[in-house]
């Protein structure tokens, strides 16, 4: 499967190539857009910037993005950073709320790529496509060391407040397995944590690997007391309009994780 | 509402009593008939969420239904199959079977290698776990595009688990309750499924901004949300009033000590983001010690906020009565309390009353802050819904819901200026000079009202303008 996905990506980009060749990339924009999702009928990716990739991304997701100062670091910026290398486009992040990045791509004026912890579902991927995945992560639930909520026995009785960030896996997963708890939701990962420190809520629930990130560096009062192996495949978003992008990043994804580049990122962010 | 869920919750010590059970019967039965042990346990059978407010899982629409299954020590699967009920949909090719260990917490492996076909309503799966070497020993089965009937009820799902040593037995599986499709949902899914909403949502404006289904699928989940925040702001509103006209006293009094804590707290109000003074009351009083509930403090934040707006409102509204009412007031004997009481107030409200209605407009607006904070309002449910959907719809049904009450309200304040303006003749400015100068020691109402148009505007562009800036 992932052979021949490489392979078409490779058809692709030597299809592109050539067509680079003799005409300009922007005067096809429009014609393009009707194009089919097979590889030989699409030629060209879809910037809304040409010559530069815009990422729509939510900075409030460490160890994935997150501000440090006015820049927005981490794992799945030096990620992108790399494919964007590969691909010879210059990168240009915007800040977005994270429940809105979808409705954004699949728009697609305003930005070529959802990049935010996205987990790959059917479900979303119904609306728009997936790059391959990158990372697995899981789901956590974090409380407060000196609350009420210390085991997950807790967490089954009525009526428990669970934070969760609006539209992710971590929101459904909860609704799901704890049908009695009060699940609000709330626009940022940060959020969910001052909820819980403030006391408006009883327990956190996001991804794991943001759960740890926020209690040490900022939560120390916290503890992770379920981690739910949920399995879930990390990908990026791009519009279903725009198959060509999908093959080029799934291409430099597949380079990147031969060279061990993918593997050095990880190890650089400690996921 | 009501899964019937058991949490994955085995502790060690269930595990060791399950183990230790295994073996007392495996001993047993060694004597007796073939095995009846119980190798697997079922740790919950759940279907995910698929209405687009609370935890509902309704009939008719897609869901994933989740399997769980803890197996006793020692013993590999090799197969698993769920048989759905009559009338139940299901896809196979995004299911999924994970291994996992630590009852669910820590992941083995996806199999990638297990065989997934569906015969009937039965879906199996078979895999082969054997050079995991017993590293898991807890199964996980995700079957996705399930739809159940629409009329919904407690679906009983069975399945059988194969051993690898070749054994199939058959396991407990706790029922779904699933809702009935609502009325909304049926008919967005008829709207769905013809032609020309294939047609419409070939255009992507269209599609992203007015996609029908989704139009009927928000109002009913985003009223919801439209009762929350009039609640809010029914409550808030009639509070702000007494405390506003309490600040425009103060500001207005002789005393210095009073009119300087009315004027810090209506500059400070006035003059930092609402946005930012429901983060610090929601996050930072907590921290502080004091907690209220979600609901009054959105009220508290919000009535606290239009007070010292409407103070503004007030003070414009009581300086811009003559002095003359208050010298006739006083000259008749009335002491300064009555004179405020019974003459200048109520002379004041009907020259507020427009402007009043518009801060009332604003505030109901400002609701939508509160969103940020968990509170579920026109706009948290439509966010919900965004996010699940990728499309803009539930914002434009939400934007409908704040016009039902602010157009009305906005035609009210445009009546009642005209009605205003007429009780006072409209006339040029230059003759109500004059006819204000004639009477200028009667208390008559009908002349005050020229002044009360100019003051009424000026109120009202000044609070406005500030307001923007929220």
């Amino acid at each position: 499967m992932k052979k021949k996905l490489i392979a078409i990506a490779a058809a692709a980009l030597m299809v592109v190539a050539l067509a680079g060749c003799s005409s300009s990339s922007s005067s096809s924009a429009s014609a393009s857009a009707s194009a089919s999702a097979s590889a030989s009928a699409a030629t060209e990716m879809k910037l809304v910037t040409p010559g530069t990739i815009t990422v729509g991304t939510s900075p409030d997701y460490p160890p994935f993005e997150n501000l440090e100062g006015n820049d927005i670091v981490g794992f799945e910026v030096d990620l992108v950073n790399a494919v964007a290398g590969k691909l010879g486009v210059k990168v240009e992040y915007k800040a977005m709320n994270f429940d809105s990045i979808i409705a954004a791509v699949e728009a697609g004026t305003q930005i070529d790529l959802g990049m935010s912890g996205f987990t790959i579902t059917p479900e979303r991927a119904k609306t728009i496509d997936f790059t391959t995945s990158f990372y697995t992560d899981d789901l956590g639930i974090a409380t407060m060391n000196n609350g009420a909520f210390t085991s997950e026995d807790a967490l089954a009785a009525d009526g428990v407040r669970i934070a969760v960030q609006s539209g992710t896996t971590g929101e459904s997963a909860m609704k799901e397995n704890y049908p009695k708890a009060e699940v609000t939701s709330y626009t940022s990962s940060n959020d969910i944590f001052a909820a819980l420190s403030a006391g408006k809520a009883d327990a956190a629930c996001t991804n794991i690997s943001v759960v740890n990130a926020m209690l040490t560096e900022s939560y120390n009062d916290c503890s992770v007391i379920k981690k739910i192996s949920s399995g879930e495949d990390y990908g990026l978003v791009v519009a279903k309009g725009n198959p060509v992008l999908t093959q080029k990043i799934n291409a430099a994804l597949a380079d990147l994780e031969k060279d061990g580049t993918i593997a050095n990122l990880l190890a650089k962010w400690n996921l | 509402m009501n899964l019937p869920t058991t949490v994955p919750q085995q502790s060690r010590g269930a595990r060791i009593a399950l183990a230790a059970l295994a073996v007392l019967i495996a001993f047993t039965c060694t004597f007796s008939v073939p095995a009846t042990a119980l190798a697997l346990d079922t740790s919950k059978t759940t279907a995910k969420t698929n209405s687009d407010s609370g935890a509902d899982v309704l009939g008719g629409k897609e869901t994933r239904v989740t399997w769980e299954g803890q197996a006793a020590e020692g013993e590999e699967l090799s197969g698993l199959s769920l048989t759905f009920p009559a009338g139940t949909q299901f896809g196979v090719d995004d299911a999924r079977v994970t291994l996992l260990k630590d009852g669910g917490s820590e992941r083995v492996a996806v199999l990638k290698n297990a065989k997934i076909t569906k015969e009937g309503q039965t879906i199996k799966a078979t895999f082969d776990v054997s050079s995991y070497k017993g590293a898991g020993d807890f199964y996980r089965l995700e079957v996705y595009e399930v739809v159940f009937p629409v009329a919904g009820g407690d679906q009983q799902l069975t399945g059988t688990y194969t051993l690898a040593s070749g054994q199939t037995r058959d396991m407990d599986i706790p029922v779904i309750s699933v809702v009935e499709t609502t009325l909304p949902e049926q008919i967005a899914g008829a709207i769905e499924s013809t032609d020309w909403y294939k047609a419409w949502c070939e255009n992507k404006f269209l599609k992203l901004f007015l996609n029908p289904a989704l139009i009927v699928r928000s109002i009913p989940v985003v009223f919801h949300g439209f009762l929350m925040a009039l609640a809010i702001v029914l409550c808030a509103f009639p509070c702000a009033i007494p405390l506003g006209l309490i600040l425009a006293l103060m500001r207005m009094s002789k005393l210095a000590v009073l009119r300087g804590i009315g004027s810090v707290y209506v500059n400070v109000v006035r003059g930092t983001p609402l946005f930012l003074q429901i983060y610090v009351a929601f996050f930072g009083l907590p921290l502080a010690g004091i907690n209220v509930p979600n609901f009054p403090l959105g009220v508290i934040v919000l009535f606290m906020n239009s007070a010292a707006y409407l103070c503004e409102i007030f003070r414009a509204g009581i300086q811009s009565i003559p002095k003359g009412q208050n010298e006739a007031a006083r000259s008749l004997g009335m002491n300064a309390a009555q004179t405020m009481i019974f003459v200048i107030i109520p002379q004041t409200v009907r020259r507020v009353i427009p402007t009043m209605t518009s801060e009332f407009i604003l505030l109901y607006k400002d609701t939508s802050l509160l969103a940020a904070v968990g509170i579920m309002e026109v706009v948290q449910y439509s966010k919900s819904i965004v996010a699940s959907t990728g499309s803009i719809t539930p914002y434009i049904v939400a934007a409908l819901f704040y016009l039902v009450i602010t157009l009305p309200l906005a035609k009210f304040v445009g009546n009642l200026e005209a009605k205003l303006a007429n009780t006072d003749g409209g006339s040029a400015p230059a003759k109500k000079k004059r006819a204000n100068k004639k009477d200028s020691v009667v208390a008559n109402g009908e002349i005050e009202s020229s002044v009360a148009i100019a003051d009424g505007e000026a109120a009202m562009g000044i609070p406005m303008t500030q307001k923007g800036g929220k």
